[in-house]
């Protein structure tokens, strides 16, 4: 089963905390400090609509459309998640079509040109950018900690095996109050 | 690397932080376990202090003394010599033609601390001889002061931040917790986990409403009569204590009588609210064995406050929440240090530790200790009063501390005007400010992370921030400057560091008396009242229902409900409600110039409208859109969001290009003089040319922080 980060949209007040965490662990280019709007890329999402707020984010899915949509193989299982390999990205946005939860975004940035000749054409690097569980980094993803209501839970294997198991009991526990027929 | 332990400079939640220091240079911030936020921080604790390595990208630092010697004249960068005797000499003349009254001081809810709150207070009483010392507790949380001083003696929080999530009912009052304080916000989740019921009364369903078993969205600018319905019910249905009345209230058969015709089903018309669902709070929160109610901005800001506030208080007396843990009254305090800076006297009315400046001993004590023969008897000026007396001609000089009013204060042009009429404005702040370009004499301070300190938080509670890096830049800490000025006015001032003033003024006010700073060392936290060094201080106010009013008791209260001044009509038909961004503080001058709270918010803001009403004025979605009032027209961008009301819109207070108050109406609460920036009649139109408007607030934008820059960067 593929790890994922989700929230629990009844702690969550909205404060946009984790997309903020969420950009810092993924800057443009790979410096903090020279954070701008351009470069400012969150990966989740915070979604306040009529009686709903919460992060939407990459459900990592085990069967994913993203990773059977894209021509080029960019976007395949690693680590018990869907990672995307960025020298593989063409841009064509397939992905982001073809996910559910709209999670993902192609973010296309000007790229060094190739030559200083008055023909080169406009050079550009495209990214598919979805959350990536903060592969890189060692205490896992950055969002889950900044969370100041906690409301954000990394969920493996191990973990929804113990909610699988604790519904259970509580279903179990709510027959045993008596279902007639 | 280093940690430095520090108090969030932010909002009133009181979080304590580690700041993570590298030579002299933050390079981080993580969650210190504070009493209040146990390791937790929002998005401003935990984002917000890199305006201290001076980005410059909303305004630079102010980095050395500044005059001008005439106005519309550049900035001139000046020796601290030249800058004090520049200042001192005018501020002496104008006291020997006009009076010490002429002479209007603020004292800062900011990042200043307590220890320059008493100084820049001392400097009024003592120096200047006028209590014409006032605070932004005037535009936010004054009338909760002014209330619950006359109702129960206290006008602070009765019960502690972290009691909130052990209270089995919370009444949440005018107050958008997730926005204001997300820290506290916290605890109210908890509290609904550990099985609390809340009740949530608000015209927008904010996010709190979402846990709410009970969501009463009344009308804007009903707030009395639906508090006197609560009062209504209590006593009619039995729901209140009678025998906790009669033992420590008083004042009920007057409090019965003014509410007698405020039944649900009288009030019903006023506030838009099903009687029935009146009656369910009402029932939920007395029938709670411990309550407590929580109120904020949709309380305070109103032409009718004070009396909102002690009509709230009276629910907690006659339900008996009052007096034990977990129950109470809470005002949670908006900026990080505004229950400081009343703490220490930064009020017109009151000396530190809450003296009544009409009390005599109070005065010949503290006249003894500064060694002046008098302290004047009367209250002084608030600062919303400025505009009025300097038209009135009774106010010719303005030292601004640490606070930006031609962007927090309401109606903006015509506080400008009145600030053109001025013979000295001076300001003393760590940035580049509109209202430090209006300013004839420029004293750049230390910042919170430069200085040491101490801050109070929401609930009472005393906390050190330690000094984390050196200031840049020819700096001096607040109460330095105040020092200076001090001395150049002919009374001499000195003192060495923090804990010399702090030690000072505890030996001064009873209250405060116990708050050594080595009981608040680390992580201490110390709550007043503390009277004794071997007391820990005091969570939880009122023990044995003994309140701190001249009778001892309670005193109950209900009064006619006033609608707002202003009515919406055909020209101005939807009614402005200025609120919170949870990324910015206060005029944003130091959240402005944070790298992530900037790129997650900027100009020109939102005005939030709800989808019909966008429909009927033909406003699309994310468009740029004139807002304007009688007193002015702004721009902003506008939000479709289902989640206010119809017929009001709601912008954030912040912006320069969508400054809200350049709209808001100048009218104040007849006792605490706080303006009624929560209603004000306006209307909204859409822009055709889309692409010029963008290029318009883009344009100005610039301009705007062009000019502030050059004149940081005076010569």
């Amino acid at each position: 089963m593929n790890r994922f980060v989700i929230a629990e949209a009844s702690k969550c007040i909205g404060c946009r905390t984790c997309e903020i965490a969420c950009a810092m662990a993924h800057p443009a280019g790979g410096n903090a400090d020279a954070l701008t709007p351009r470069t400012f890329a969150p990966r989740l999402t915070v979604v306040r609509s009529g009686t709903i707020t919460t992060p939407i984010l990459c459900r990592q899915c085990d069967d994913a459309p993203c990773v059977r949509a894209c021509p080029s193989g960019a976007i395949v299982y690693a680590q018990d998640s869907v990672q995307v390999l960025q020298e593989r990205c063409v841009g064509c946005k397939t992905c982001v079509v073809a996910c559910p939860y709209g999670a993902m975004t192609v973010v296309t940035t000007p790229a060094a040109a190739a030559s200083d000749s008055v023909l080169a054409s406009r050079k550009t690097k495209s990214e598919a950018q979805k959350c990536d569980l903060c592969i890189d980094r060692a205490e896992g993803p950055a969002c889950i900690p900044s969370c100041p209501t906690k409301a954000l839970h990394l969920i493996d294997k191990d973990r929804m095996a113990a909610t699988l198991r604790k519904r259970q009991a509580q279903a179990a526990l709510d027959l045993a109050a008596g279902v007639q027929f | 690397m280093k940690k430095v332990i520090t108090v969030c400079p932010y909002c009133g939640s009181g979080c304590k932080i580690n700041l993570l220091v590298e030579g002299n240079k933050i390079v981080g911030a993580e969650g210190a376990n504070g009493v209040t936020n146990e390791g937790e921080l929002c998005l401003k604790g935990y984002y917000g202090w890199d305006f201290l390595n001076d980005t410059k990208l909303l305004t630079p630092r102010l980095t050395k003394p500044m005059i001008r010697r005439q106005r519309g004249a550049d900035f001139e960068a000046v020796s601290w010599d030249e800058a004090i005797d520049f200042a001192a000499t005018r501020l002496k003349a104008i006291k020997a033609a006009h009076g010490p009254d002429s002479i209007m001081v603020t004292g800062s809810s900011r990042g200043t601390g307590n220890e320059s709150n008493y100084i820049a207070q001392k400097f009024a009483r003592a120096v200047i001889g006028t209590n014409n010392i006032d605070c932004c507790a005037r535009v936010c949380h004054g009338p909760s002061v002014a209330g619950l001083m006359v109702t129960l003696g206290n006008g602070a929080m009765s019960n502690s931040i972290n009691e909130i999530e052990d209270t089995k009912c919370i009444l949440v009052f005018g107050y958008n917790a997730a926005d204001s304080h997300p820290i506290v916000a916290r605890r109210i989740i908890k509290a609904k986990e550990k099985g609390a019921k809340i009740i949530v009364c608000d015209p927008r369903y904010i996010e709190t409403a979402r846990l709410a078993d009970l969501y009463l969205p009344l009308k804007n600018g009903t707030n009395m009569a639906l508090v006197n319905a609560f009062a209504n019910v209590l006593i009619n249905e039995n729901l209140y204590k009678p025998d906790f009345v009669a033992q420590y209230a008083e004042g009920f058969e007057e409090y019965k009588a003014a509410v007698a015709k405020y039944t649900p089903e009288y009030t019903a018309e006023i506030t838009g609210l099903d009687p029935q669902l009146v009656r369910d709070a009402m029932r939920m929160y007395a029938g709670a064995p411990t309550a407590t109610i929580l109120w904020g901005m949709g309380v305070t800001q109103w032409g009718q406050a004070v009396d909102v506030v002690k009509g709230l208080s009276s629910l907690a007396t006659i339900t008996g929440n009052l007096g034990r843990p977990n129950v109470g009254v809470g005002p949670v305090r908006g900026q990080n240090n505004v229950q400081g800076a009343c703490d220490m006297g930064a009020l017109p009315n009151t000396l530190p530790g809450y003296y009544p400046v009409t009390d005599a001993a109070a005065r010949e004590k503290f006249a003894k200790a500064w060694g002046v023969p008098s302290i004047p008897a009367e209250k002084g000026f608030g600062i919303t009063e400025v505009p009025h007396k300097i038209h009135e001609g009774k106010l010719k000089a303005y030292y601004i501390f640490g606070e930006d009013p031609l962007q927090t204060d309401p109606d903006l042009g015509m506080l400008r005007e009145a600030f053109s009429k001025l013979d000295l404005i001076i300001v003393q702040d760590i940035f580049m400010t509109k209202t430090a370009m209006m300013a004839d004499v420029i004293f750049p301070a230390t910042s919170w992370g430069e200085h040491e300190n101490v801050f109070s938080s929401a609930d009472r509670g005393f906390q050190r921030c330690y000094k984390a890096v050196d200031a840049k830049g020819d700096v001096k800490d607040d109460w330095e400057i105040h020092s200076l000025m001090a001395t150049a006015m002919g009374y001499p001032m000195k003192y060495n560091n923090a804990q010399e003033i702090w030690d000072e003024l505890r030996n001064l006010c009873h209250l405060y008396t116990g708050a050594t700073y080595e009981k608040m060392a680390d992580l201490g936290y110390v709550q007043w009242p503390c009277e004794t060094e071997d007391h820990p201080g005091t969570p939880w106010l009122y023990k044995g229902n003994k309140f701190d009013t001249p009778s001892g008791k309670a005193l109950l209260f209900g009064t006619e409900w006033r609608p707002p001044l202003e009515k919406v009509d055909a020209d101005y038909p939807l009614g402005l409600c200025t609120v919170r961004e949870v990324g910015h503080y206060s005029c944003r001058s130091m959240t402005g110039n944070c790298t992530a709270l900037q790129t997650l918010a900027d100009e020109p803001g939102y005005v939030q409208i709800h989808p019909d009403d966008a429909k009927t004025y033909g406003v699309k979605d994310q468009a740029l859109v004139w807002v304007s009032s009688r007193r002015g027209k702004v721009i902003t961008r506008a939000n479709h969001n289902d989640r206010v009301n119809k017929g009001a819109v709601y912008m954030t207070y912040q912006w320069w290009i969508g400054a809200c108050n350049e709209l808001t109406v100048d009218h104040l609460d007849p006792i605490s003089k706080t303006p009624e920036y929560k209603f004000s009649a306006v209307k909204v139109e859409a822009i055709a040319d889309q692409a010029w408007a963008e290029k318009y607030v883009q344009t100005e934008y610039s301009k705007m922080k062009a000019g502030m820059r050059k004149a940081a960067m005076a010569g």
